[in-house]
């Protein structure tokens, strides 16, 4: 590898990295939200996924670090998908935190290294089986947008 | 309308000469007297073909075995045949290899018969319908286990492909993991 693709890797990792940082910062304020308005097992998992998530930012913080850059910084406060007022609204917040954590490391899944591949695939992993059990179902294509992949013919 | 008589003709002409230009360009593979060794994309897709048609397969034996368990099983099966179908959409086989490859070929037969076809890789994730376990907690804790094993095959072989393939098997790697937790859970909902 010539030193400028070097760099470019580099940089494509740094940045997709990065975008996963700010998903899982938006996914920890999320949870904080989610949490206030459950109770029971569905307050135990969301306190769960809450940590699961500091976890996996703190990680990231600290790969980022020992590659020489300054992780992104959380936002003091985010605005809401939609407003949250009860269970159904809080755990539907978490359906689409955990999207957006899923698709934020499919694209690590995309970088060249085997590391990162491996890293963003455990990653999507985890947030769809957040995800489905909060949805209470399923999805075909955990990370994608809906309609991303349009059903090709058989 | 002269022009446009004209713009029509250089279509046509165009036309008439692009099956030409691919004939030609067909005999110059033939030339070469071996054909180009597969890419990796397409081996692994293969692979993936293959393990989605014997796990369509398996929940299409549970289901046509045991009803009760079929209102549960039918949204999984739908989720596997998007996959199969968008894994398909993925393979362009060289004209030279079609025949060997027949993408096409749906696993319309049960049983033992629908065989993956040579590109499988061995191991308890290629084990055909035929091996899906009498009785309802045995089937599902099959189908849970052939989930499980399917999804860490895809991943292990992430980093042999295009970026592209990566993403779209770790997707499928993540809904089939999903699978193995609702099939755990009896349900994928949390209370």
């Amino acid at each position: 590898m010539t030193g400028t693709t070097a760099l470019a890797a580099a940089a494509a990792e740094v940045s997709a990295l990065q975008a996963a940082l700010r998903a899982e910062h938006a996914a920890v304020y999320g949870y904080g939200v989610v949490g206030a308005h459950l109770t029971g097992t569905a307050l135990a998992a969301a306190t769960s996924d809450w940590i699961a998530h500091q976890v996996a930012r703190d990680s990231l913080e600290a790969m980022l670090r020992s590659a020489g850059q300054q992780p992104a910084a959380a936002a003091v406060a985010y605005r809401l998908p939609h407003p949250v007022h009860g269970p159904a609204a809080a755990m539907s917040l978490a359906v689409t935190l955990e999207n957006r954590v899923a698709a934020a490391y499919l694209a690590v899944v995309a970088l060249p290294s085997r590391r990162f591949r491996e890293l963003g695939a455990r990653a999507v992993t985890a947030a769809a089986i957040r995800a489905a059990s909060w949805r209470g179902k399923t999805v075909a294509f955990p990370g994608f947008p809906a309609g991303a992949l349009p059903p090709a013919k058989l | 309308m002269a022009a446009d008589r004209t713009r029509r003709a250089v279509l046509a002409a165009t036309a008439a000469s692009l099956p030409l230009l691919a004939v030609s360009g067909c005999k110059g593979v033939g030339a070469l007297a071996t054909p180009p060794r597969p890419a990796p994309d397409v081996a692994v897709l293969r692979s993936a073909i293959a393990a989605e048609e014997i796990m369509i397969a398996r929940y299409d034996a549970v289901i046509a075995r045991s009803a009760s368990l079929a209102g549960r099983l039918r949204p999984l099966r739908a989720e596997h045949r998007l996959h199969l179908a968008q894994l398909r959409s993925r393979l362009i086989v060289p004209p030279a290899s079609a025949a060997a490859a027949s993408p096409a070929r749906a696993p319309a037969t049960r049983g033992p018969s629908s065989s993956p076809g040579p590109s499988s890789s061995p191991g308890p994730s290629s084990r055909g319908p035929g091996d899906v376990p009498a009785g309802t907690a045995a089937a599902i804790s099959f189908l849970q286990a052939a989930e499980s094993a399917a999804a860490t095959t895809l991943l292990r072989q992430l980093a042999a492909v295009s970026p592209s393939l990566a993403q779209l098997m770790a997707s499928v790697a993540a809904s089939e993991a999903t699978h193995a937790s609702a099939l755990a859970a009896g349900g994928a909902g949390r209370p």
